[in-house]
């Protein structure tokens, strides 16, 4: 993970995994309310951005495929 | 601000006074709330003036009952006043639950007037949210007990189990805050984290604040940085007060600020592992308190200095023993409505389904885990049996069991044509999203033991599923 770049899948996996010590394999694509703030506050972490939602970006962050896309957006817009 | 409690006759806790005299007076200029900007009690008194018009012109009045799905939020703080001070029963639902849950608490308790949200006007993730508020006139009943708000509990046998709580015993448990050592104190902030909705928010923060004229202010969101910022925005005194999992929150803040007004965290829940504790402590250099309590009671226990981790010491007014491993709690009437049953409630004394310890020599509580299948998501109770009666009761499952396997985990035996798709979204419409499972395997057959019953072991259910894949 690199403050410079934008966030692969890997890293997201990562990221969601430390919010209870799970493996990356055994993160749900699905991803509930509480993992998507730790997410969002993990990628305000590591990224140095402060990431603002709306709520068509929140619905497109259920999945950890979404999740990644919106991620990439949004700290692409924020540079 | 703060009223000597023992002075008010419990005759005038029914009607409007003791919301007025214990929590709505004050200064018109004092600043009791802070969303996105200073709610002073004049502004307070004015949005329940308000809403109480509304309430009323929808048919609600004293010994009425009112239902508020509302997430946190100013618009649920200014109805929940507004229908304490018509004298109405005010049934808190979770803002979460899916339609399908709050039709049936709404029949279920036959309320009579129901303020929903209507368009929300803030971006997800905020911790207060900007709604506007809907109000619904119902064919329903008045209160069917004198009880000031009712709230659901996951329940573990059939439907929730709905639990009452009096004006009275509202106050009581704000007369235990006010004699605690450790809580914020008049002219400083909460920065609250718990919902307002469920008692830890709505009593330790919303009311003790309203009441000890401690300001009360959610972050903007719910982010390690959004919080350390609401504790930066005033040079006052702040405590965080939060579940276990904001604690990991700003565990995990890289390099925070010098927050010199930052006084103590605490948190209500399940117990952190020491790693996460040393973690914040060493961060911040602030006590991290740690309480018990439950829907039913409120506040039980507290250790708010963190010094006697993981023990507790119970509060003012409340007895704790232990009875064959479990803890019970002095408790005068029975807070279940609709329910006698003397494994929960009897003589006195409210059966927590906490696993623990009194010891007799200091009176410290220990919590030693749960004793029925409830767990703790996110500071959310979650009863695993309701997840598997539900499951059990869609079209086309004919065996379920389910577990907390690190995360809520169901097994289902399917009799075709249905799908594990199809029973996800089954549950979709049934249970809100924090007490689905986070993973549905089929199974050919339900693993059972030679009487015939469903085996519950985590292991051998994991077993089965991996041999099937």
């Amino acid at each position: 993970m690199n403050r410079g770049e934008l966030p692969s899948r890997e890293d997201v996996l990562r990221l969601l995994a430390g919010l209870d010590g799970r493996t990356r394999d055994d993160v749900e694509e699905r991803i509930e309310s509480m993992e998507l703030a730790w997410l969002v506050h993990q990628v305000e972490q590591h990224y140095g951005v402060r990431v603002e939602l709306d709520e068509e970006h929140f619905g497109r962050m259920m999945t950890v495929t979404g999740a990644v896309e919106v991620i990439r957006e949004v700290i692409g817009a924020a540079r | 601000m703060t009223t000597d409690m023992t002075k008010i006759e419990l005759g005038a806790v029914v009607g409007p006074d003791w919301v007025d005299e214990l929590l709505l007076r004050g200064p018109d200029d004092d600043i009791c709330l802070d969303v996105d900007g200073p709610v002073t009690r004049a502004a307070l008194r004015a949005m329940v003036a308000q809403r109480q018009e509304r309430l009323a012109a929808a048919g609600l009045g004293a010994g009425g009952s009112l239902a508020l799905r509302l997430p946190p939020s100013l618009a649920y703080v200014a109805n929940l006043l507004a229908g304490w001070r018509l004298g109405a029963q005010v049934v808190l639902l979770d803002h979460r639950l899916t339609q399908f849950e709050v039709d049936a608490a709404l029949d279920r308790l036959a309320v009579q007037v129901v303020v929903s949200a209507g368009r929300v006007r803030s971006g997800a993730l905020r911790a207060f949210a900007d709604v506007e508020d809907v109000v619904t006139a119902r064919a329903g009943r008045p209160a069917a007990t004198p009880h000031a708000v009712i709230q659901l509990s996951s329940g573990s046998t059939g439907p929730s189990k709905v639990i009452g709580r009096t004006a009275a015993d509202l106050i009581a448990e704000l007369d235990r805050y006010t004699r605690m050592d450790g809580v914020p104190l008049p002219g400083e902030r909460i920065i609250v984290l718990a919902s307002m909705v469920h008692v830890l928010g709505l009593v330790g923060a919303l009311l003790y604040g309203l009441h000890a004229g401690v300001r009360v202010q959610p972050p903007q969101r719910l982010t390690g940085d959004s919080v350390l910022e609401a504790v930066a925005a005033d040079p006052s005194p702040a405590t965080v007060l939060g579940v276990p999992f904001h604690i990991g929150l700003l565990a995990s803040v890289v390099d925070p600020p010098q927050l010199p007004q930052l006084k103590r965290m605490t948190t209500g829940g399940e117990l952190q592992p020491p790693a996460v504790v040393t973690a914040f402590t060493e961060k911040y250099g602030v006590p991290l308190g740690n309480m018990w309590g439950m829907t039913e009671v409120g506040v039980i226990a507290t250790d708010l200095f963190g010094e006697h981790r993981p023990s507790l010491r119970p509060a003012f007014g409340l007895a704790v023993v232990e009875r064959g491993g479990e803890l019970l709690v002095s408790r005068p009437e029975s807070p279940y409505v609709g329910l006698s049953d003397p494994d929960r409630w009897a003589d006195g004394w409210l059966h927590t389904r906490d696993a623990g310890t009194v010891d007799p020599h200091t009176g410290l509580v220990t919590i030693k885990g749960r004793l029925d299948s409830q767990i703790s998501i996110g500071g959310l109770k979650v009863d695993l049996t309701e997840v598997e009666e539900t499951l059990g009761g869609l079209p086309g499952v004919e065996a379920a069991v389910v577990v907390h396997d690190s995360m809520v985990t169901a097994y289902v035996q399917l009799a075709e044509p249905a799908t594990v798709a199809q029973v996800e979204a089954g549950l979709a419409e049934r249970l809100a999203a924090y007490k689905r499972p986070r993973r549905v395997h089929a199974l050919a057959a339900m693993p059972r033991t030679t009487t015939g019953k469903l085996v519950r072991d985590r292991s051998v259910l994991r077993d089965a599923s991996r041999e099937e894949r």
